[in-house]
């Protein structure tokens, strides 16, 4: 027996053509996973009829989500879907085959080289999720990314249309209690030097070694006591070992904390307690941890690479070198000027306004029902090369 | 807003975008953490290739057999490698014969994937890496809580030792308190010093600058090393930590690795800890799963001569930690 479609009836949402969103796998405590869950709690509350389908189950969510094969049998002429794209799945040749219209929401995909020396499994997969993006792309009627520079890899796979809609899941300020907080600041009391936070999962390209090589020289120079809390999941459990043991053998295994599944009370106490977030990410397509440290007033130090420029603006120190004396240097620098280190975090709290999260949500809804719109029958479709929103960009 | 870090004070990082010295030890002590290159990363490269029909790779065609590397492998006395050569064979003999199958039936010939024999190179690899490491638990010395040896109570001999300084650097490892390389560079020789662990190689460049010889840091394996120095390069090798550590091979390619360094007429210096002191100062457990232990010093100088190493003293601490054996490389 097929299981009722989780959207029937949910909300009081009436049965009808919907926007439906494909995922290779839901996660909780994932970008990905979070944002789908949110961008489906959006439709629903906008009264448009939305399901999660998956390639495998996560038994954490299987209750949210239907099999992706599935679909053939739940679907209404003029529906949308709605693909996750940051991993190979077989989904995607499947969707090719689909007559629905197919939008690509692009969470960025970590180039292989960087998982090539830890994980040759993780790295070829990621190269068929460009061969497979590549094949997609041309086929569907909007490729929506994160920021301009995942936009940027849409257009070169051949989207015919695209925009940018930051991402609708960032924990802005206020968040919940947390009983935790207490005892984190009272551990960071104690500890007496800097504090630096670095949030990210532990993957190749967050390059976590490059921040505890930094540490490192910084208490080898101008903190001594400085510490550092990563706050991440191992994403690649070579690399997640190999920064345990990196911390090791510079003698830092007490000085670097790491932890992960945070709940956002949980998260948001480090935010209070540290100093800095260091962020030395390699290939970032947003960097949610940029708009969360910015909205809890903590400065930023990060590496100048993908689209750290384009979310961070003027309100943080960005770093053309990332050399650990370089990021050393630049902390120390940072935290012994108050009145810089208070114009950042000014300037950062103006940051997520700035960059339209506070409406994304309402901005990828609305994108999306004018996709559908498009896709009634009987409706014109959008042409391809024009905005599917006058006055957004971007579209080529 | 961008920094350049242009006025970081990091000279040679200015320009290139380049960590300066010391920083980029830093980083490549991380990279050796990746598994990239290892028997283990390449097997399991084979075996996902195998299982992943979209991703084989490359097709040798027509089928001669198996390379011939592949035939040679397993042919040793250990029995895991007598076992391996059995397992080689069998394979061998099956795809020869399931290939000739094929290629009666259809009268062509077929496609070879590379990934089989790739599984099988790394395969007999892994089986024979085990083998030779004669350490059942895979233990990592790096891993266990071992003393560093005080050895600053030869750092006023050493000088002496090793003589005046010659035109060629005394080759210093492992670093322990660094009391050894600040005594021969105080004494006006240059010293090529050298420990895997990157913090402690990083304290020593960052000494306060002042001594009259120069101090090259580097962050390696102490034995891997001295196998990458010119022969006869080198007017001394000071070693310690590592040669109490390591099994029995591994301390004669010290050994033979320091000779061969040497110059004819330079001097080797041993610092061993005392068997005693050694066993006191270990956790039980440490002690049982460490694959090697000091030797004593009498039995460094019976070993000693086997590598051209000649004339071998041996200097007994009165306190019983850390003895010392020098010997001269024969000219």
């Amino acid at each position: 027996m097929t299981a009722r479609r989780p959207d029937a009836g949910a909300s009081g949402v009436p049965p009808g053509p919907g926007i439906h969103l494909m995922v290779p796998m839901l996660h909780r405590r994932d970008a990905v996973g979070e944002h789908t869950r949110s961008l489906r709690g959006l439709l629903l509350a906008a009264g448009v009829p939305s399901t999660i389908y998956t390639e495998l189950p996560d038994p954490d969510t299987v209750d949210e989500t239907r099999p992706y094969r599935d679909y053939e049998g739940d679907a209404v002429p003029g529906d949308v879907l709605v693909y996750q794209v940051a991993t190979r799945s077989d989904m995607t040749r499947w969707l090719a085959r689909r007559p629905e219209p197919v939008v690509l929401n692009y969470h960025s995909i970590t180039p292989a080289p960087f998982f090539a020396r830890w994980n040759n499994g993780i790295a070829r997969m990621q190269e068929a999720a460009v061969r497979e993006l590549a094949e997609l792309a041309p086929r569907c009627v909007l490729g929506i990314g994160v920021s301009e520079f995942d936009v940027a890899e849409l257009r070169a796979a051949g989207c015919p249309a695209t925009r940018v809609v930051p991402v609708v899941n960032v924990a802005l300020p206020p968040v919940p209690p947390d009983p935790d907080a207490a005892a984190v600041l009272a551990r960071r009391a104690a500890a007496g030097g800097p504090w630096w936070l670095s949030v990210g999962r532990l993957a190749p390209n967050k390059a976590h070694q490059d921040t505890i090589a930094a540490l490192f020289v910084a208490r080898a120079s101008t903190a001594p006591d400085a510490h550092l809390t990563i706050v991440g999941g191992p994403t690649e459990p070579h690399y997640a070992a190999a920064l345990r043991r990196f911390a090791a053998d510079l003698g830092l295994s007490g000085a670097v904390e790491f932890t992960t599944q945070l709940s956002p009370g949980e998260l948001a106490a480090r935010y209070r307690a540290a100093d800095v977030l260091v962020m030395l990410s390699e290939h970032e397509g947003f960097g949610v941890p940029l708009v969360e440290a910015m909205a809890q007033g903590l400065p930023i130090v990060a590496y100048d690479a993908g689209a750290v420029a384009e979310v961070v603006g003027d309100a943080g120190v960005l770093l053309e070198r990332k050399g650990p004396r370089t990021v050393a240097d630049a902390v120390a620098d940072l935290l012994g000027d108050p009145a810089r280190r208070e114009a950042l975090v000014a300037a950062g709290r103006a940051r997520p306004g700035a960059l339209g999260l506070d409406h994304a949500g309402a901005d990828l809804v609305q994108a999306l029902r004018e996709v559908a719109a498009g896709a009634r029958p009987g409706a014109a479709r959008p042409a391809q090369g024009t905005p599917v929103r006058p006055g957004t960009p971007t579209t080529h | 807003m961008t920094d350049d870090a242009s006025g970081s004070g990091e000279p040679a990082d200015q320009g290139t975008g380049e960590p300066a010295d010391g920083e980029r030890e830093l980083l490549e002590a991380f990279e050796r953490l990746a598994p990239q290159g290892t028997v283990r990363w390449g097997f399991d490269d084979a075996m996902r290739r195998l299982s992943s029909p979209d991703d084989r790779g490359t097709w040798v065609e027509p089928w001669h057999g198996l390379p011939a590397d592949l035939w040679d492998r397993g042919r040793g006395a250990r029995a895991g490698e007598r076992v391996l050569g059995d397992v080689i064979t069998a394979l061998a003999q099956e795809l020869t014969e399931y290939a000739q199958r094929i290629v009666d039936d259809v009268r062509r010939t077929v496609p070879v994937d590379t990934a089989v024999f790739d599984a099988l190179r790394f395969l007999s690899a892994r089986v024979e890496r085990l083998e030779a490491a004669g350490d059942p638990l895979g233990i990592r010395p790096a891993d266990l809580a071992l003393p560093v040896p005080d050895v600053s109570t030869w750092a006023d001999a050493v000088g002496p030792w090793l003589g005046e300084p010659a035109d060629r650097p005394v080759v210093v490892g492992e670093l322990g308190d660094r009391s050894i390389v600040d005594a021969v560079a105080a004494a006006g020789g240059d010293v090529d010093a050298v420990d895997p662990r990157a913090a402690l190689a990083w304290t020593v460049r960052d000494a306060p600058a002042g001594r009259p010889g120069q101090v090259r840091v580097s962050v390696a394996d102490v034995v891997e090393h001295l196998g990458r120095l010119p022969v006869a390069g080198r007017s001394g090798v000071v070693l310690s930590g590592c040669v109490d550590r390591v099994p029995l091979d591994g301390k004669v390619d010290l050994v033979s690795g320091a000779a061969r360094a040497l110059a004819s007429g330079g001097v080797l210096v041993l610092l061993v800890t005392d068997q005693g002191a050694w066993d006191a100062a270990l956790e039980p457990t440490v002690r049982d799963l460490l694959p090697g232990r000091p030797l004593h010093p009498e039995t460094w100088s019976e070993v000693l001569p086997r590598f051209g190493l000649v004339d071998p003293e041996v200097h007994l601490d009165g306190n019983g930690q850390v003895h010392a054996v020098v010997a001269r490389r024969s000219r």
